[in-house]
């Protein structure tokens, strides 16, 4: 059976949601890897919900906040950013493909981009395969 | 202190992939053995008495009262012992930093049993091994066949091979824990429910850590302890050394602060923790004082070893367990 | 942990959702997962009976929970929250599985989007389980406001509240009020004098002892919540007034394209080639004269300058067309015998008695010459000597087909409006969003055009997207009524999915404190723990991810829901 990559992605309420929201008022069509979870700031994303998604399974992690400089919040993606990159350095370590985690900056009105970046980002995925993360912990009993 | 009439606890210690140091520590009692000796049995104990496995194979279920069992699980010899004195003891304590998490060995889980056996067997500068040779389970030899136990691609906590009563942090636990709960089993007290870590603080480590602290949490640049002149009293963190006291639980009396080195993170996370280590990944992280992708990268260059300084007693017990293999 | 009693209700939304989710099925599948005692589908969980449906079964069994797979949550959350109010429960055990907007509407396989729509609501089960109750959260109001911007959206705002009696700022950072305005002679299409409108309102406004104007200054960050905003006023000699108010209403305009951008037009080279804003300035001295001091024989009006063109803006300015026709009235009016030259791209007419004013204008001997944008835009050239006009403008006219030349003693540019220079700064000021344009972001661009999702911000005449006199007195007013409402009714409701730290785990590191844009954390140097204020608090969650060790919990967005999502999301894979 061919590989169906399954994506975890964490939506900021304010900008990115509702961008991913306009694609679908604009009837955008994209690939249906995406599984979204909403919070209302990227700044609420931390390192342990998506080493829980690998654990749980996910082939690939995407993570979308507000431009730099127009965070709901004011700064809250700028601690993502900055999480983002530690965790990226943590995964190389530990073996996991770096473009694996995405971070990406969605905004209300980018409707068609965040269609373009689930197809994208399902392509990227589908090629580097599944990821042997929870296959590797199961085998450990 | 136990009256005539009370009869002994028995009490057992075991060893699995440890260093010896938890048993040091159960040594290290001190004056406070005669407390301990009269309140206990030893009935098993590798480094102290000469009891073998198949005496311990013979007693009843539950025989034992408490074991205090150090050392991760790294090979079949350490599952084993896992799983008999599991069945042999009433409760089963994880003593130690390797027992509850993993500890040092566990950081056998960077790599695998063919990367460790080529590096032990093969490629070290002091080996002379031009055959090529292993380490086998089973050898043929003219009185028969001998076995050793087998290597295991994976170092494993005690938890997660049996059902643990309690967890005793630390590498190793600090001794007066260590006193503490037994006499509070001896005694009868009242013990929190099975799975619970005991002898160590529920508030991490800067609750009772006497160095300075201040809402000035930015890092521009992180440093290993021996690149900065510690003033000896500023928080670790405010120097740009990492310290993993704000994640790691209290109960060892502070004492590599005391020493002016900063916390390792050896008695472990906080109750309900969802890992061991990406708690202060993230702090650590968000300290970063930098916006900009260059910049923030360059500033992580700094910090050296991500899954070896937030995992370095836990990363058995991590969410991710071992790297991919 | 109580007895979970989970009542999840799928939505088909008509066929929008059920023609590409088989919300039945999904019904059933998750009717068998423990602790979810009814799984029902409905057609349209919105409508009185589908919320009905909600209240009636949460009676009727018991629940204590519900979710709802529907459209958007930031359709319908507070609707379907409202419903379990209704039925007593609190309306925070909720949860909405969005398999509308990011499911049915966008893929086109219907097994995929089931399987998709299945793993979030799977997800939205999981969650639900560890929801708390949250109890509302009410602050009092300040009844005065600050309008930064005092021409005439900024003015209409102001007298509509202040003569209503409550106090009012207004800073403005011109040295006079009336901004665009009070450079307009006349108005379209009636021809009302822009200047006696506006003079009435200044007027009134410096009358009025509610209103306080302050000139030539600029506002600085503004720090606090709905109800309870600070901030400080700067005058030009840097003297600086710390003010104290409710509610914002940001007015702070547009500024016109900057014509020398198009080299076709030769603007800045061309004396004779003026914008709009200078022609409109030219009327209101009364002679409309070149710069040779004569009277123009020939005048050249162009549409769309740095509109609805990607190279420049994509958007269409709105009042360009009708002000132009308004020019070209008032031409005529001035100087019966010159030739008037329309070269437009389309004639966008739609507001009141705008279409009858071009069809009364097409009368009066204007020649209309239609060209297009993606053709090629007009070019402008010094007229030669022997040509009896000062320019020519050659241009393919698009109806007939043929290449043309204009003459023009003067041109004058439509330019189109974008954004302020300072728009970034004031937008951060004020805490409102952005859209692509620089143009502010309303809360909804149908039900809510002048509200932005930061309570107590309105935003209201150019500021939000080009626009005329008439839409932004009417924004204006409206942003007013919903501002004196709320002071009416006293209080506002503010945030309750904050941020709190459990005094027993915190252990006084104090990496929280500056993490908060909004200084809502402060440190309890005598318990040694951090302490939220959870009415500054906004909930972002950045504190929460911040802590070591795991003391702060972000209500409704704690750690355990989430992975708890997670692990809903990937399981369930296959039936």
């Amino acid at each position: 059976m061919d590989f169906e990559p399954k994506i975890v992605s964490f939506l900021c309420n304010w900008c990115s949601y509702t961008g991913a929201d306009l694609a679908g008022t604009s009837r955008m069509k994209y690939a249906p890897n995406i599984r979204v979870i909403r919070i209302m700031c990227s700044g609420r994303v931390e390192p342990t919900f998506v080493l829980k998604a690998f654990r749980e399974g996910a082939d690939g992690v995407l993570i979308c906040g507000c431009h730099p400089g127009d965070c709901h919040y004011h700064e809250g993606n700028y601690k993502c950013l900055r999480r983002y990159h530690l965790l990226q350095k943590y995964l190389k370590q530990m073996g996991i493909q770096g473009e694996r985690l995405k971070l990406e900056w969605v905004s209300a009105s980018e409707g068609k981009q965040f269609a373009d970046l689930a197809d994208s980002f399902t392509e990227t995925i589908r090629g580097l395969g599944p990821c042997k993360v929870k296959e590797n912990v199961e085998t450990l009993a | 202190m136990a009256n005539e009439e009370k009869p002994k606890l028995k009490l057992a210690v075991y060893w699995a992939a440890s260093c010896g140091g938890c048993c040091v520590s159960v040594l290290d009692v001190h004056e406070k053995l005669f407390d301990v000796v009269a309140a206990a049995d030893l009935v098993f104990w590798p480094i102290a008495l000469d009891v073998k496995y198949k005496d311990v194979e013979a007693m009843p279920d539950g025989h034992i009262d408490v074991t205090l069992f150090n050392g991760a699980v790294r090979n079949s010899e350490n599952e084993y012992m896992a799983k008999l004195l599991r069945k042999k003891s009433k409760v089963l304590v994880a003593y130690g930093s390797c027992a509850h998490m993993g500890g040092i060995p566990g950081l056998a889980n960077f790599t695998t049993k063919e990367g460790i056996f080529n590096r032990a067997y093969i490629e070290s500068e002091s080996t002379d091994n031009p055959e090529g040779i292993f380490p086998q389970t089973e050898y043929e030899v003219p009185e028969g066949t001998l076995e050793i136990p087998e290597f295991y691609n994976d170092v494993r906590s005690l938890g997660q091979v049996v059902d643990v009563d309690y967890y005793l942090p630390g590498c190793p636990p600090q001794t007066e824990r260590l006193v503490e709960v037994f006499m509070a089993i001896v005694t009868g007290a009242e013990l929190p429910p099975p799975g619970s870590v005991v002898g160590a603080n529920d508030k991490t480590q800067c609750d009772e850590c006497e160095r300075e602290k201040s809402e000035n949490k930015t890092i521009k640049k992180f440093y290993r302890p021996w690149q900065i002149k510690d003033d000896g009293k500023t928080c670790f963190l405010e120097q740009g050394v990492i310290c993993m006291g704000p994640a790691t639980r209290g109960g060892c009396g502070v004492r590599c602060i005391v020493g002016n080195a900063p916390c390792r993170g050896c008695y472990g996370p906080p109750p309900d923790a969802p890992d061991p280590g990406s708690k202060m990944m993230s702090a650590i992280a968000t300290m970063i004082d930098a916006n900009e992708d260059n910049e923030i990268q360059e500033i992580i260059e700094t910090i050296d070893d991500p899954a070896g300084t937030f995992y370095r007693f836990s990363l058995p017990a991590s969410i991710l367990r071992r790297t991919i293999s | 942990m109580e007895e979970q009693r989970i009542g999840v209700y799928l939505c088909w939304c008509g066929t929008n959702i059920a023609k590409m989710v088989d919300v039945e099925s999904i019904a059933e599948e998750v009717g068998k997962l423990p602790n979810v005692v009814i799984a029902k589908n409905y057609k349209y969980m919105c409508s009185d009976p589908g919320q009905e449906l909600i209240v009636n079964d949460i009676k009727e069994h018991n629940l204590n929970r519900v979710v709802v797979s529907a459209c958007s949550p930031r359709i319908h959350e507070l609707t379907f929250r409202k419903a379990l109010e209704n039925a007593g429960l609190n309306p925070y055990l909720f949860e909405m599985a969005n398999i509308r907007e990011q499911v049915s509407w966008v893929h086109t396989d219907r097994t995929a989007a089931t399987r998709k729509a299945r793993q979030l609501v799977k997800a939205a089960i999981n969650r639900v389980v560890f929801h708390e109750p949250l109890d509302k959260r009410s602050v009092d109001i300040n009844p005065a406001t600050l309008i930064i911007g005092g021409g005439v959206s900024g003015l209409s705002a102001a007298l509509e509240i202040g003569e209503a009696g409550k106090k009012v700022f207004i800073v403005e950072k011109n040295s006079k009020l009336g901004g665009h305005t009070a450079d307009i002679d006349l108005t379209y299409p009636y021809m009302y004098s822009a200047g006696q409108m506006l003079d009435s309102m200044v007027q009134r406004a410096n009358d009025n002892p509610n209103i306080e104007i302050f000139l030539e200054s600029e506002v600085d960050e503004i720090f606090g919540y709905v109800g309870n905003f600070e901030s400080k006023v700067k005058d030009k000699n840097g003297k600086e007034t710390e003010l104290n108010f409710g509610n914002v209403i940001v007015a702070t305009g547009l500024k016109p394209f900057d014509a020398g951008k198009i080299d076709n037009y030769g603007y800045g080279k061309l004396p004779n080639v003026v914008t709009s804003v200078e022609f409109e300035k030219m009327l209101k001295t009364g002679n409309i004269l070149t710069k040779e001091g004569k009277e123009p024989k020939n005048v050249a009006i162009i549409h769309c300058v740095g509109s609805r063109n990607p190279d420049y803006h994509e958007y269409c300015s709105r009042i360009c067309c009708m002000v132009a026709m308004k020019f070209a009235n008032q031409i005529k009016s001035a100087l019966p015998d010159s030739n008037v030259y329309e070269l437009y791209a389309d004639m966008r007419a739609f507001g009141k008695g705008c279409e009858e004013f071009y069809s009364l204008s097409s009368s009066k001997n204007i020649l209309f010459l239609m060209f297009d944008q993606k053709e090629g835009l007009p070019l402008i050239k010094k007229a030669g000597s022997g040509d009896n006009c000062d320019m020519i403008i050659e241009m393919e006219e698009k109806l007939s087909g043929e290449n043309i030349e204009v003459p023009a003693d003067m041109v004058i540019l439509m330019v189109g409006m974008e954004a302020q220079d300072n728009a970034k700064d004031i937008a951060h000021q004020v805490g409102v969003s952005m859209c692509g344009n620089d143009f502010y972001i309303e809360k909804h661009p149908k039900l809510d055009p002048v509200a932005t999702t930061t309570d107590g911000v309105y935003i209201v005449g150019g500021c939000q997207a080009p626009k005329d006199i008439t839409d932004s007195v009417s924004q204006a007013r409206a942003a007013a009524a919903r501002i004196l409402a709320s002071i009416a009714y006293g209080s506002v409701e503010v945030e309750v999915t904050t941020a709190s730290v459990n005094e027993d785990v915190c252990c006084g590191c104090q990496t929280c404190i500056k993490v908060c844009p909004y200084t809502a954390i402060s440190f309890d140097e005598e318990k040694n723990v951090s302490v939220v204020n959870e009415v500054l608090c906004k909930g972002c969650g950045t504190c929460g991810s911040t802590c070591p060790t795991g003391a702060i919990k972000c209500k409704h967005f704690t750690d355990v829901q989430i992975l708890s999502q997670i692990e809903g999301l990937m399981t369930l894979e296959e039936v």
